[in-house]
């Protein structure tokens, strides 16, 4: 029997709390070990990680790269996988690797394999994928069944065509699904956070809306703590409520603290949108067993009429290649709002003479006005700055040629007043132009309306 | 007073690609009921200072954490081209200097 089917059998036959272990909110980062063995010893029926996140831009989900480094990533997947496989516990990885389309998952399931090779573990693996079909998706569309999130333009099959990936959130009913095929390991493209945790307690009936706001919750690992931390973090839930301690002991889980961290990433604290219904933190309640634990109830769950997934596309724009170089001289810096766009018309002037303008070229000037979304205007200037010319065109070819040329332009502009007729620009190495490969933007931010989420994101199973 | 020297955090982050959220917290019940009622905190006044509309900011008070969200619509996506912080976490800087 495998370890989801054993834990299923034990809670049905003599139900109990059950424990959950949030080991890790962002897989291959690093897993302190300390804290992992402290949730171990206290044997929880559930070890999970969250592997993945839209924050990180649009490249990885386009690429098919993981964020994360190999080295790192094979060190906490064995981690997690030699501690669930040493107590016979389900380990349940969500959104693998970083943006969870076919080739993150399929480069986690190969470390996996990998591992398991080398450790000589033997266990059954659930594998849910979360790429959308192309051909349903566009029928979608004409349907008019997919709306944009926040505002986001209505999407079009041309759009659906062009995206290098387009995955789907998949929620509490994929993973349920899988947990009861008798797996050792659940292994998911993108997913839904919470349905890491808060599938195999639902599926034995413990409230959803207590094991949603539990999931929520645990899969930052000691986030929600005081001082906040990834150290692992254990969920205690019963049928009114649930404990939450870190397992790093400086981390305390207070009221305040978790209370708090229902701002984290959210746009409405009170309200947490998932595919089969909303989470409804309104009369959650938080209290402190002593110190460092916190006792939270109250939260709620409404059946949603109208299922639907999150779906997430990249579509390549071009090849990016960027120019990086300071400036220090207050001539330089008091003109540069004038220097900038003049230069730029030397470069198009020059490398448009035999070609289309094919490209774009974007400056960001730091010390100035690099950052903030909205600077203000007529802040003192600094003594330094740091300038990065941006250059998106159709071949990497292209981009280079463009940032090469505005690199030797911005050098030796002659501008009014100029003393330093020697060079404008201190480079902190060369060359100073990097081209950093094709760059992506998210083309698809939508929900697919459909009646069966689960029914979009394919379950197989291996033997390892 | 200044929202930096009363609030123990000020921060900003992605909720989602097309919107930033920004959580101010409080140490103590007298500092967010301070602040919670101030008029610096409208959404004309915080828009104003993100060169935005009063409609593209939401303020969602929150006791039970004795924090104030607010919520902004991004100019551009993140990862767009032009974007200049695409996961939002340095977007909190034009609070730190409102006065109470």
């Amino acid at each position: 029997m495998s370890a989801s089917a054993r834990v299923l059998e034990e809670i049905h036959r003599a139900r109990r709390p059950m424990r959950f272990l949030g080991a890790s909110g962002q897989l291959g980062y690093g897993i302190p070990t300390p804290a992992f063995n402290g949730g171990l010893a206290r044997r929880p029926d559930l070890i999970g990680c969250d592997m993945g996140s839209i924050d990180i831009g649009p490249t990885y989900l386009g690429k098919g790269e993981m964020a994360t480094a190999p080295v790192a990533t094979r060190r906490d997947l064995r981690k997690v996988l030699l501690g669930a496989r040493s107590i016979d516990v389900p380990l349940v990885i969500g959104s693998a690797g970083s943006a969870g389309a076919g080739p993150h998952l399929d480069a986690t399931l190969a470390l996996i394999r990998e591992i398991a090779r080398a450790e000589d573990l033997h266990f059954r693996m659930g594998v849910l994928r979360a790429d959308l079909p192309r051909d349903g998706l566009r029928t979608a569309v004409r349907a008019g069944a997919v709306s944009g999130i926040d505002d986001m333009p209505t999407l079009t099959e041309e759009e659906v065509t062009e995206a290098a990936h387009i995955v789907g959130q998949m929620g509490m009913g994929s993973f349920r699904r899988a947990l009861a095929e008798d797996v050792d390991v659940l292994i998911a493209g993108r997913a839904c956070d919470t349905a890491i945790f808060a599938s195999l307690p639902t599926m034995l009936d413990f409230p959803i809306g207590l094991s949603v706001h539990m999931a929520k919750i645990i899969e930052c690992a000691s986030l929600c703590c005081l001082p906040g931390g990834r150290d692992a973090i254990l969920a205690t839930l019963d049928d009114d409520g649930f404990v939450l301690e870190s397992m790093a002991g400086q981390r305390r889980a207070t009221p305040v603290s978790v209370a708090a961290h229902s701002l984290y990433e959210q746009a409405d604290p009170y309200t947490v949108y998932e595919p089969e219904g909303c989470l409804d933190l309104s009369a959650a309640e938080y209290a402190a067993v002593d110190d460092r634990r916190c006792r939270v109830a109250g939260a709620r769950w409404h059946v949603s009429t109208d299922p639907c997934v999150k779906i997430e596309g990249a579509r390549r724009i071009g090849e990016r290649a960027v120019l990086l170089a300071g400036a220090a001289d207050p001539r330089f810096i008091a003109q540069h709002r004038d220097i900038l766009p003049t230069v730029a018309t030397v470069v198009r002037d020059l490398v448009c003479e035999d070609a289309p303008e094919d490209y774009t070229l974007r400056f960001r000037v730091y010390g100035v006005d690099g950052v903030r979304m909205a600077a203000p205007a007529g802040e003192a200037l600094p003594s330094e700055v740091f300038i990065m010319g941006e250059c998106i065109a159709p071949t990497a070819d292209r981009a280079a040629e463009v940032v090469r040329t505005l690199k030797q332009y911005l050098l030796h502009h002659g501008y009014t007043g100029r003393l330093s007729t020697a060079g404008n620009l201190a480079f902190p190495f060369t060359p100073p132009e990097v081209s950093l490969g094709p760059a992506y933007r998210f083309n698809v931010y939508h929900l697919l309306h459909t009646p069966d989420p689960d029914a979009l994101f394919p379950l197989e199973v291996e033997a390892l | 007073m200044k929202l930096a020297d009363i609030a123990q955090v000020i921060r900003s982050k992605n909720a989602g690609p097309r919107r930033l959220t920004l959580d101010l917290m409080f140490t103590t019940d007298a500092d967010y009921q301070r602040v919670v009622q101030s008029p610096s905190l409208s959404s004309e006044n915080i828009g104003a200072r993100y060169g935005m509309a009063a409609d593209d900011v939401t303020v969602i008070p929150y006791p039970a954490g004795r924090a104030i969200k607010i919520v902004l619509a991004r100019p551009i996506m993140a990862g767009d081209p032009g974007d200049r912080d695409v996961y939002g976490a340095q977007q909190h800087a034009p609070l730190l200097e409102v006065e109470i």
